[in-house]
């Protein structure tokens, strides 16, 4: 992996810059329904900042919608949600630009090479000096022989690395990862994980996982979600693993929200 | 502060639009069809007309007969614009940034347009030759783009507007076509209207020509003006 320098390949912050000291989320009574639904049924947690939070919890259980209210993709429909000292609703164009999303989803534009893909949005976020940056995290994410190639040619673990090069484009100081090594072979989970252990000192992550080991040796908090509710939320020290898996286990048998 | 909100609006539009014109002119997906599409359109009206007759001229319904194949048209390419964003979850991707909402209708309305206008470029002569006979145009040269682009704004504006909201539906096309027809009635009317007077000319003309465009004027500016009131909520619903 290349690309350590004073401004960081990786964070695009300043490796002096001082550490925050708000709580990165703050969620209070956050509900969201759909219809007559509840896909979130009042929510609160806090995650401190440079923490890194799995979120567990069957299909349906309201991990997705959580993730859209926090990146300001949903609005929620009771309660407040603030990330980066932020809310969800009121502050969200500001709170755009100090978050980034990894989905299972690459979300890039398939005719558009690596190169304009990057570019488009540092566009989109106003990147000063964009073509350095690009070219930045275009050899840190292994990418950079590919830089002029469409996306739709390459493959799933290359395209989560050039997404994880999309989602750090701005510097972010809140990460979401919604299933991030869903689809991924064994040699992108390597890299992935190398990247997230490159980065990581340096933002605040909340990742959605079904892989309760994965997920836990990640974690620096858990959190577990069923029908919209928190079942479980404690940090890492505090989780007994044997019994963290029989709550997750029940929380299957309980459907969806 | 404002003048750098500004700068960045301005990057981000050109980015968007810029990504959109690249993007089709790889894929030349929204042109060709639109173009083969119009032109098929045409070529239809011609067989329909076939067996009119010679008091019959083509000249009295040609307006109305390019509006009808340009409406077709933009729904089939604006419904395209917007597919292209939903895939792969780009339309996310795009609302995660911190870009103003209406940004985001501009630069997708203005590509639309772009689009629209480079396949009428390309029918017109089509279309002029199998219902214009040589000599029959009255008009002054210079009406018929005139008509053209403020009819086609509006086409983009409203369409833009209504394919955003129809992106998530399951049945997008229709959805599209049954709000985007009653919408677009009264530009259509007076987009009619003012070609008609530039293709048959006459005494009145000039007056129902101005007509014609001070209606697709008035529509123009607050189809836009509510499209960028509305886009925000749109997109956040």
């Amino acid at each position: 992996m290349a690309a350590s320098s004073a401004r960081s390949g990786l964070t695009g912050r300043s490796m002096t810059e001082p550490a925050t000291i708000y709580a990165a989320v703050e969620v209070r009574d956050l509900t969201r329904t759909f219809g007559a639904r509840k896909a979130l049924d009042r929510v609160s947690f806090d995650l401190p900042t440079g923490a890194f939070l799995s979120v567990f919890g069957p299909n349906g259980a309201g991990k997705t919608t959580l993730v859209k209210v926090l990146t300001t993709l949903t609005a929620p429909s009771k309660g407040t949600a603030r990330v980066s000292g932020f809310d969800v609703v009121a502050d969200a164009v500001e709170l755009r630009s100090r978050i980034g999303l990894i989905s299972h989803n690459p979300l890039l534009y398939p005719d558009l090479s690596a190169e304009e893909n990057l570019a488009f949005f540092a566009d989109m976020y106003g990147v000063a000096d964009a073509g350095t940056r690009v070219r930045e995290l275009l050899v840190a994410v292994e990418l950079d022989h590919r830089r002029l190639d469409l996306v739709r040619t390459f493959s799933r673990g290359m395209l989560q690395r050039l997404s994880i090069a999309r989602a750090l484009l701005h510097g972010p100081e809140v990460l979401f990862l919604d299933e991030p090594y869903s689809g991924l072979d064994p040699h992108a989970v390597e890299i992935l994980d190398s990247l997230i252990e490159q980065i990581r000192a340096n933002h605040t992550f909340v990742m959605i996982s079904h892989d309760l080991n994965k997920g836990l040796a990640l974690c620096s908090h858990a959190l577990i979600l069923a029908k919209g509710k928190v079942v479980l939320s404690a940090p890492r020290t505090e989780i007994d693993e044997n019994q963290f898996a029989a709550t997750y286990r029940a929380t299957v048998g309980m459907g969806v929200a | 502060m404002a003048s750098e909100a500004r700068g960045l609006g301005v990057r981000q539009f050109k980015a968007i639009l810029r990504k959109d014109i690249v993007m089709e002119l790889r894929t030349k997906e929204m042109i060709t069809s639109m173009g083969i599409y119009a032109l098929l359109t045409m070529v239809i009206y011609q067989v329909a007309l076939s067996q009119s007759g010679t008091a019959f001229d083509p000249r009295n319904i040609a307006a109305g007969l390019l509006w009808l194949a340009f409406v077709f048209t933009s729904m089939l390419g604006l419904n395209r614009s917007l597919v292209h964003e939903k895939d792969q979850g780009c339309l996310e991707a795009l609302l995660l940034s911190p870009v103003d909402r209406p940004v985001i209708f501009f630069s997708k309305a203005v590509g639309n347009l772009v689009f629209l206008l480079i396949v009428q470029v390309l029918t017109i002569p089509v279309f002029a030759f199998l219902f214009l006979q040589e000599g029959s145009y009255a008009g002054e040269w210079w009406m018929i783009p005139l008509a053209l682009l403020a009819g086609s704004v509006g086409i983009s504006g409203v369409g833009t507007l209504l394919a955003t909201m129809s992106v998530n539906t399951k049945g997008k096309d229709f959805v599209l076509a049954v709000l985007f027809v009653p919408l677009m009635y009264p530009l259509l009317l007076a987009a009619v209207s003012a070609t008609s007077a530039a293709v048959l000319g006459g005494d009145g003309s000039v007056q129902q020509f101005w007509t014609g465009m001070g209606m697709m004027a008035g529509f123009d500016a607050i189809m836009l003006l509510a499209s960028f009131a509305l886009y925000e909520f749109i997109v956040g619903a």
